[in-house]
């Protein structure tokens, strides 16, 4: 540490503005970095998290909507349903994420 | 034989300090009979500890202010580090302004999951209203950010590219759907994984009583195997937390899927 002494404080501020300006160039096109590193244990909780999800907010909608407007199963049918594909949805894009983070293609 | 405990008992709201907000109190059981139950619990008990704790974590490891960072102070630079490099990574420089919020976010949640790790505590984030409530605040906050960012431009979140016109209105439902799923899916995967994880304990514990001196090592060689895998789960669960919201935040700050 003696030969370092010259690299007073003032020095330091300078060089870590110099080296925010290089890092914040390298960072701006990045708008998505990557995503959630997981076990194979944690996609597969994550993927089932997501379909559940789907359906619980779909049915949970359509209960409630059915409870106000007094169609009784009709829109709990529906969203059900509704709720089912948005949570499908969401597992593909989380597969997606999952291929990408693998380093397979985009499936795009 | 001692008596018998449900492993789910570590999971027990007991109120330590009575109070009832505009309501009368159940003079046989104590609880309110109407009015808002605010009582002091053992779950807001430990919210207070780790509150304190984060504080104290950084008011003392920053005390010093070195320019080598003694062991306390690193610790505490590497996790502001940590998630600011998150943010910059996930959503970009502009994103700065959210910092400290999604830092909160993290340090509370992380607190929150190892304080529950020691024995005779209590997990707060093992019930799902605490991380329920702490996913639509976050949910209910992007949501705000998008529309003041972009205003009605926001909704074209909603509506996906390529799809032909007749399944518009379809895939613009299902859409919706499935933003309005994210607050369950935040709040079920850290409330699951901090529920199955202590639950497992509990119940290996049990073993080791119930097979005393001969038979009961191998359950406790597992337990001290598990604690060691859910210090891991107690970590990773407050990144994950940390990170969707990045994730989310990113879709309301520059609108794109």
């Amino acid at each position: 540490m003696t030969e370092d002494d010259s690299q007073k404080p003032k020095d330091f501020a300078e060089r870590l503005r110099a080296l925010r300006g290089a890092t914040q160039g390298e960072t701006d096109s990045v708008g998505r970095g990557r995503g959630t590193p997981q076990t194979p244990a944690g996609w597969v909780f994550r993927l089932s998290v997501e379909l559940v999800a789907g359906l619980v907010v779909g049915g949970g909608i359509g209960w409630f909507l059915d409870r106000w407007l007094d169609t009784k199963p009709a829109m709990l049918l529906i969203f059900f349903a509704l709720g089912a594909a948005a949570g499908m949805l969401n597992v593909i894009r989380a597969a997606k994420e999952m291929n990408r983070d693998l380093g397979g293609s985009d499936g795009k | 034989m001692a008596e018998s405990h449900s492993p789910l008992d570590v999971f027990k709201i007991d109120r330590l300090v009575h109070l009832c907000l505009g309501g009368s109190v159940d003079p046989e059981s104590g609880r309110c009979a109407s009015g808002l139950d605010a009582s002091f619990t053992n779950s807001s008990l430990l919210m207070v500890i780790v509150l304190v704790g984060v504080t104290a974590f950084f008011l003392l490891g920053m005390q010093q202010r070195a320019l080598v960072p003694s062991r306390w102070q690193s610790m505490a630079e590497l996790s502001y580090e940590f998630i600011a490099n998150m943010i910059r990574e996930n959503v970009g420089p502009e994103a700065r302004r959210y910092f400290p919020f999604i830092f909160t976010l993290f340090m509370f949640i992380l607190f929150c999951n190892l304080l529950g790790l020691i024995p005779y505590s209590f997990t707060v984030t093992s019930h799902i209203i605490v991380t329920f409530a702490m996913a639509i605040v976050v949910f209910i906050g992007i949501t705000i950010i998008g529309f003041v960012r972009h205003g009605a431009h926001f909704l074209k979140l909603f509506v996906p590219s390529g799809v032909p016109v007749f399944l518009l209105p379809l895939m613009v439902v299902i859409e919706v759907l499935s933003y309005l799923t994210r607050p369950i899916s935040l709040s079920v995967r850290l409330f699951a994984n901090m529920m199955a994880g202590h639950t497992m304990l509990q119940v290996f514990g049990g073993f080791v009583v119930s097979l005393g001196v001969l038979g009961g090592w191998a359950p406790l060689a597992f337990i001290v195997a598990l604690t060691g895998l859910e210090f891991g789960i107690a970590f990773l669960q407050a990144y994950v937390f940390a990170i969707l919201t990045c994730i989310y935040l990113n879709d309301a700050v520059n609108l794109h899927h």
